[in-house]
């Protein structure tokens, strides 16, 4: 019998209804020195992907967050009360100060989607040259249009990001930013800010929105904060060294 | 902690503004299908999953390569029929990697990797 | 105020992408709970990690020498 592990939290003994987790298993708090995490038990070896399963695990991540700030763990993580035990042992100190920095918070999304006409470059090439060009050299020039405008789209995606930061800079703890994760998709951006401020936060998005009304945004949350739960801990797991 | 009559608990869904729903359905999907799928064991999946591997590197060095030839031709240093010759050989290799994915029923979206705190190898 | 319409299948199919989002690519992770082909690709992850510093550096040595 294997633990489906949901979330980290500190020892707070906490009244809750009992919840249903992956599989119909109900969750249960499993307390090691002053660390507690919410489990449940699980008869296979893994948790396939599926839409149940994974509303599933971040419902039960969420119920705990009106009480206190837990630390998720990734959709997946399937392993015996051994392993478990000595993951926790092992990142004691680490994991206790990452519970420090994200009390009394949460994480908030930020999407923006751009137009895709909006980088067109102009064709520097006029067209008696390109028709005397072979197939290769045609190759070559279309390549460098393209990088060319790619070069573009990542500063301007530089430029975005940036002032998403600087407007936000007084509201917002710590962010972990991605750029262009898709060729429409400018950033993709998580934001720890203190429960206290959500309203403020959401005031500041609806007046970037309409500072730039060229730009589509996604907001969502509060989340409990995955996104800066496994910092600075990637390489260590995922990369065996421990 | 201070909770205002509007705002719902936290443990309540987390709400969802956006004003182009559609357009982000679109983007986010494609975000999902890069993600590495972490639960197959069975034999096709291993096999395409290396396929995957394989042409995602190949992919990587190609356009590596072609990012170095256009510098070179913006440099100057090479000749008309050098550029030519250059042209022609990573049309083929495009083609060639091309014919692979399809061999092995990949898309091009299927081709990358996620490489945690690094980023996306593409 | 301006009001977003969402329609009703857009707003499940963009709640569950957040979700997956956030669930499936963030959190905490036990390097134990992998399963075999996982922990092929991760040993991958520890060669790739090599190789494409390994490229960057091969990239830099070739416009170094196209310099002089």
């Amino acid at each position: 019998m294997k633990l489906y592990v949901y979330c980290l939290a500190e020892g707070i003994d906490v009244r809750r209804e009992p919840t249903l987790g992956i599989s119909g298993a109900s969750v249960r708090v499993l307390k090691t020195e002053n660390l507690s995490v919410l489990v449940s038990d699980l008869e296979a070896d893994s948790a396939p992907v599926t839409r149940e399963n994974a509303l599933t695990h971040a419902a039960v991540v969420r119920s705990v967050l009106d009480y206190f700030t837990p630390l998720p763990f990734r959709f997946g993580t399937v392993v015996t009360e051994q392993q478990l035990q000595s993951y926790l042992s092992t990142h004691k100190a680490i994991l206790e100060s990452k519970l420090e920095s994200v009390r009394g918070r949460v994480e908030m999304s930020v999407k923006i989607i751009w137009e895709n006409t909006i980088e067109q470059q102009p064709q520097s090439q006029n067209k008696s040259q390109v028709d005397k060009q072979g197939a290769g050299t045609m190759f070559l020039a279309e390549k460098r249009q393209q990088i060319l405008g790619d070069e573009h789209r990542a500063a301007e995606a530089s430029k975005i990001s940036t002032w998403l930061h600087e407007t936000l800079s007084e509201l917002v703890g710590d962010e972990q930013v991605t750029l262009r994760p898709t060729e429409r998709l400018v950033v993709s951006a998580a934001h720890l800010i203190e429960r206290g401020k959500i309203g403020q936060y959401r005031e500041k998005l609806a007046e970037m929105r309409q500072n730039r009304p060229d730009l589509h945004f996604l907001s969502s949350g509060p989340w409990p904060p995955y996104s800066f739960a496994n910092i600075g801990l990637e390489f260590k797991t995922q990369f065996g060294v421990s | 902690m201070e909770l205002s009559p509007k705002t719902n608990p936290l443990s309540a869904e987390p709400e969802i503004e956006t004003s182009h729903a559609e357009e982000f359905v679109e983007q986010l999907r494609c975000v999902a299908d890069t993600l590495p799928s972490r639960i197959n064991i069975d034999a096709q999946s291993v096999e395409q999953g290396l396929a995957k591997l394989v042409l995602t590197l190949i992919e990587f060095i190609r356009r590596l390569l072609e990012k170095q030839a256009v510098r070179r031709m913006e440099g100057g240093d090479l000749s008309p029929e050098q550029i030519e010759e250059l042209g022609l050989a990573l049309m083929r290799l495009e083609a060639k990697l091309q014919e692979l994915k399809t061999q092995f029923g990949l898309a091009d979206e299927d081709l990358n990797l996620d490489l945690g705190p690094i980023g996306r190898l593409i | 105020m301006e009001t977003f319409v969402i329609e009703e299948w857009e707003e499940t199919e963009l709640s569950l992408l957040e979700t997956l989002d956030h669930v499936l690519n963030r959190g905490l992770v036990i390097a134990g709970e992998m399963t075999i082909s996982v922990a092929d690709i991760d040993l991958i992850f520890v060669g790739l990690n090599v190789l494409v510093s390994s490229v960057e550096t091969a990239n830099e040595v070739l416009r170094k020498r196209q310099s002089e």
